[in-house]
């Protein structure tokens, strides 16, 4: 839902600031083109021994498959290798036959932690992707905190939640009643 | 009046305990926070969906309105200026191997070669890659045009036309006498090569001054985009 508001968001503020570059009097179409953090936009979790990693990609772009990885970055973390959905293929006259992925992928990673967890979760992640308008980004490589993912870790952790959503239908309902029966007092009588 | 109290004090209550509810929800998908800790090439460090977020669209790059200097290796492995070019309208295209729309433009980088050589203008490959995978394609795909080879050097000459973060490829067309004309992010297509070379031409025949012939590319370009 975040994600969702974030994009929407970023959508406005592009749609808004993005002036075309030919009324900038530049002589350059850059601003055709997203920025990599914006048209490849990753995140990433853990899930009890499983580290996720989620790119969530713009319409009109693409990441490689075979040019994406997941590395361990502190010193005591073990991944074993990411596992990918399938891809959809793309066919390039010079690449050949490419697995491609658009919209959004979740890569997952199974860990285990040497020193049980003494130093940060920290994880490298490596993708490249291209735009469909005929251009391509270098590789990116960043360097990620997953964060203990907030559903898994707070699961029932809110008590009141329950009592809050009851409470509030409640009141709801008291408030409809009363007004109700306030209105059937004004009525003149027939 | 009593009763009209309570009711906007239920319906506040209601609207309260639904606030503290959605305030409080969280999020049922997986993965919702990450920082970044470092970008390794050179890419902004941003990413998080929680924090601020990155601008939307890539800042106007500042074009120079002259070429900027610099050296390269050729194919050979000898340091050569871009100005070992002057007096040659230039067609500097940055690419690099592993790029596919940068392959794709090839065959029409070779066909400007041959059509613009007798009016004065010749293409100069710039690879950001590394030497030998750079020599390797170049021969393999019998690349004709002059090539210059690089990889933080071959950045740092990207910068210097304002693209602190390339992407690829960008071609960038100077006149003769040097004054950069136009920056062409993306793969470049012939009606747009020719639109550009065409007021490169009238530059270099005194037809026109550069912010005519800036302004003139720029309507072409989006008039040819939007006819697609």
């Amino acid at each position: 839902m975040k994600i969702l508001l974030a994009t929407v968001l970023l959508l406005l503020a592009g749609v808004s600031s993005a002036k075309p570059w030919w009324m900038r009097d530049s002589a350059s179409n850059e601003t055709d083109f997203l920025p990599p953090d914006v048209a490849f936009r990753v995140s990433a979790g853990v899930d009890g021994d499983i580290i996720k990693v989620r790119w969530v990609i713009a319409d009109g772009y693409y990441l490689y498959r075979q040019r994406m990885a997941i590395r361990a970055e502190s010193p005591d973390l073990v991944t074993l290798a990411p596992a990918m959905p399938p891809g959809v293929i793309k066919v390039d006259p010079y690449f050949g036959s490419q697995e491609i992925y658009r919209q959004q992928v979740e890569a997952a990673v199974r860990f285990t932690r040497i020193d049980g967890g003494a130093h940060p979760l920290q994880i490298k992640v490596i993708y490249q992707g291209c735009a469909d308008a005929g251009l391509c980004y270098p590789p990116i490589t960043k360097v990620i905190y997953p964060e203990v993912s907030r559903a898994v870790a707070t699961a029932g952790s809110h008590p009141f939640e329950g009592i809050a959503i009851l409470a509030g239908g409640v009141a709801f309902l008291l408030a409809g009643l009363l007004l109700r029966k306030g209105r059937k007092i004004e009525l003149p009588a027939a | 009046m009593n009763r009209r109290i309570a009711v906007i004090a239920l319906l506040a209550l209601g609207m309260a305990a639904g606030a503290w509810f959605q305030f409080t929800r969280r999020s049922p998908e997986g993965p919702t926070a990450v920082r970044v800790a470092a970008g390794e090439a050179g890419t902004p460090d941003s990413g998080d969906f929680a924090g601020e977020l990155p601008s939307a669209t890539i800042p106007p790059p500042k074009i120079p309105d002259r070429l900027p200097q610099f050296s390269l290796e050729d194919r050979s492995g000898k340091t050569t200026p871009i100005a070992s070019f002057a007096g040659k309208s230039l067609i500097i295209n940055f690419w690099a191997t592993w790029c596919a729309p940068c392959r794709s433009e090839i065959p029409l980088l070779e066909t400007l070669q041959a059509e613009w050589a007798v009016r004065g203008a010749s293409v100069v490959g710039i690879a950001v890659d590394h030497r030998d995978e750079v020599l390797e394609f170049a021969d393999r795909f019998k690349i004709g045009y002059p090539l210059l080879i690089g990889e933080q050097d071959a950045l740092d000459a990207a910068a210097s036309f304002g693209v602190a973060s390339p992407v690829f490829p960008f071609t960038v067309f100077t006149d003769r006498r040097g004054e950069v004309v136009a920056l062409f992010i993306g793969e470049l297509h012939k009606p747009q090569a020719e639109l550009i070379l065409s007021q490169v031409q009238q530059l270099n025949d005194g037809q026109i001054e550069l912010p005519a012939a800036r302004r003139a590319i720029s309507a072409g370009l989006s008039a040819l985009r939007s006819s697609t």
